[in-house]
């Protein structure tokens, strides 16, 4: 019995020693923080991060991927001298693994032109920069408003078959997961102020999330797509059936706690089911490089109940929280060097993530002026942001504006050192307005190995 | 009677010689020079780039290298780690795609970002990319400079390029181009591209070593190989969206 123990355990060590040879090991570790201009100056991220890739090929036909994210935030949340006293140190500096992706690929799976990726890993779709609204099969990570783009990994199994120029792909993800949205003081970016009755005054507000059931009926999400290039311009066409991946509110009720109005507030948020057909393009017109990308989306109708104290007693009011009626979201953009090296990249949003039904998709005109120098040692740019327009026939009312201009060095390979700002303006009630007073400075370093 | 016999016999090779070199036109050399440079059925290579600015400053690259035929080529940046993935297809009809393993897209390149620089290096994206002179460039042979013809390439009427004009320097021996001096549009140089140490391995030439320096920016990057193949059978499969992606 000894023997066959160390036998298993020979056997072991020598599969995992020559799998580990076969894995190649990299990362970065990147320290993030940014301070407010306004007010009283607040340190409002202090982000270390350390973050670890590990790949390798078992064989020509099979690869491996796994990225963790290690960050650690230093605020401490020690609310007792005891939590000073914690062994674990994570109210003092608090500390979060985080599990990007992890998947295998399989090349040529049982026939030639088949590639198989199973496991958590990202599945990037739209031909538009980093505003995508065909890319729907992973959750949005809105931690960092101002990294478009950033999403979760999801646990599913992807098939893409290839026929000559032409890519059809298959996606299944079994379980949903929301979002992740965004730090309480830039949260207001997504909702509008909640209005209550004249005279009522909020003592306690509650939610709750209504997750799909853990069935494959509720919880999973597919995806199609067929890619090709047409007249030297890439295409594509894409179907999506699955949920919105940020909540949206089905119930409020408000309850009163006294006769002077105070109430206390909770609701429920639920994720919509919604089918989304998408295309898009990218190609060019002479020596610009355009794309265009669309997403129609038909959403499931979800209903609104709303229970508030009246004279006759607490009442129930039925509305609709999300019409069933199709709606289109859809981006234009296009980019240019000039002979002086000057890199321009421009691109028009009708509806941005967070906005649903068609009378909600705002408009947004998004930006970039860079220019490098120093053989790409140095990228200034000087000029960079967003304009959003609420209403086109008051635009001097309802326009927010945010400016990001940025310098990124490195002085060597592997060194990146990032000094920037998001300054914020507006009025109304568009979506940078309601953050105008977060304008802030940030400076980053990242060294990858 | 012998001496008179070799002397007939090295006339007649310096008669024919000259009449061979009077008969090739700056076409006719410019097409041997494309078809020496892209002579094997395919090419994989292993290359050290080394990166040196105005100060002496280095920054070294490690790539690989895959080509098939005249017009299909796949680079792709193994070191260093923030630089890693990034891969470049080249195919014909200037069709060119760039893979950042960053953001997980394959992207199309637009003839605008063709003339920029690769990823820090003195090498356009066009210069990455297989291709013949002949097909583009009008040439005019200027003379020759010892062991070299001299040519001189000007862009075809319907073919856009930065570069206003090109020198290029050809040996005589094996039409290898061992030398290439690009011109802007108002006629000032602006890279000059030096083939040095050239080897033979098996039918086909190759050289060791290639500087691409950038004469205003004072910033040049010298190509190293370390390991090259020729005719392995690479296949077509290999220079598509779907290898671009995949690691080695």
């Amino acid at each position: 019995m000894q023997k066959k123990t160390i036998l298993s355990l020979i056997v072991m060590v020598i599969f995992a020693s020559n799998l580990f040879s076969q894995v190649e090991i990299g990362g970065y570790v990147e320290t993030d923080n940014r301070c407010r201009l306004q007010g009283d100056k607040h340190y409002t991220w202090n982000e270390n991060r350390l973050g670890l890739k590990f790949e390798g090929n078992s064989s020509d036909k099979l690869h491996f991927y796994s990225e963790l994210r290690l960050r650690g935030f230093g605020f401490p949340k020690s609310a007792a001298s005891w939590d000073l006293q914690r062994r674990e140190k994570d109210e003092v500096y608090p500390w979060a693994l985080e599990f990007r992706e992890a998947y295998v690929d399989i090349y040529g799976f049982l026939m030639e032109n088949l590639d198989v990726r199973i496991g958590r890993q990202r599945i990037t779709w739209g031909t538009a920069d980093r505003l995508n609204p065909t890319d729907n099969l992973n959750p949005d990570d809105l931690e960092d408003l101002f990294n478009f783009g950033e999403r979760l990994g999801s646990s599913s199994l992807k098939a893409t078959y290839y026929l000559g120029n032409a890519m059809l792909t298959g996606v299944f993800v079994p379980v949903f997961t929301p979002a992740i949205l965004p730090p309480p003081d830039w949260a207001a970016a997504f909702s509008a102020p909640m209005s209550l009755p004249p005279g009522m005054i909020i003592r306690d507000i509650s939610d709750s999330l209504i997750l799909p059931e853990e069935k494959l009926s509720e919880s999973s999400m597919t995806g199609f797509k067929v890619a090709t290039t047409l007249l030297n311009y890439d295409v594509s066409l894409s179907y999506f059936n699955g949920r919105d991946d940020l909540p949206l509110f089905n119930s409020v009720t408000i309850t009163p706690v006294d006769t002077l109005g105070t109430v206390d507030v909770s609701s429920t948020l639920t994720f919509p089911r919604m089918q989304i057909v998408g295309a898009d393009m990218a190609g060019a017109i002479g020596k610009v490089g355009i794309w265009a990308e669309g997403a129609l989306t038909i959403p499931e109708r979800v209903a609104m109940s709303t229970t508030l104290p009246t004279p006759m007693g607490m009442t129930t009011q039925t509305s609709t929280a999300l019409d069933d009626e199709p709606y289109f979201k859809y981006v234009v953009g296009g980019d240019y060097t000039f002979k002086n090296g000057l890199y321009v990249n421009a691109q028009y949003l009708h509806g941005f993530i967070h906005e649903r039904g068609r009378d909600e998709l705002k408009d947004y005109i998004v930006f970039r002026f860079e220019k490098k120098f120093l053989n790409d040692g140095l990228k200034i740019v000087p000029f960079g942001g967003a304009i959003s327009i609420e209403d086109w026939d008051d635009v001097k009312n309802s326009y927010g504006f945010v400016g990001a201009p940025e310098i990124d060095y490195c002085p060597s390979d592997n060194i990146e050192l990032t000094l920037g700002a998001f300054l914020i303006e507006g009025k109304g009630e568009s979506l940078f307005s309601r953050v105008k007073e977060n304008d802030e400075v940030y400076v980053k370093v990242k060294v990858s190995f | 009677m012998r001496r008179i016999s070799l002397l007939t016999a090295i006339f007649t090779l310096v008669l024919f010689a000259g009449v061979e070199a009077q008969e090739l036109t700056a076409v006719d050399i410019l097409k041997k020079a494309d078809a020496v440079v892209n002579a094997p059925k395919d090419q994989k290579m292993l290359s050290k780039m080394i990166l040196i600015d105005k100060d002496g400053w280095e920054k070294v690259r490690e790539t690989e290298m895959y080509q098939k035929g005249d017009d299909k080529r796949l680079v792709r940046f193994l070191s260093p780690a923030d630089q890693k993935g990034i891969a470049f297809l080249g195919l014909p009809n200037d069709v060119q795609y760039l893979y950042l393993p960053a953001f997980k897209k394959v992207r199309r390149i637009a003839s605008h970002v063709k003339n920029t620089k690769f990823a820090g290096t003195d090498f356009t994206y066009d210069d990455l990319s297989a291709f013949k002179f002949a097909e583009e460039y009008d040439p005019k042979l200027l003379g020759t400079t010892g062991e070299c013809y001299l040519l001189e390439l000007t862009p075809k009427p319907d073919v856009k390029k930065d570069y206003g004009k090109l020198k290029m320097w050809v040996r005589k021996d094996n039409f290898y181009p061992v030398k290439i001096e690009y011109y802007n549009k108002g006629g000032r140089l602006w890279k000059i591209m030096e083939r040095r140490k050239l080897k033979k391995q098996g039918n086909y030439w190759y050289t060791e070593e290639m500087e691409m320096k950038d004469v205003k920016q004072k910033h040049s990057t010298k190509m190293l190989v370390d390991k090259m193949e020729f005719d392995t059978g690479l296949t077509d499969k290999l220079f598509t969206q779907r290898y671009l992606k995949r690691r080695k």
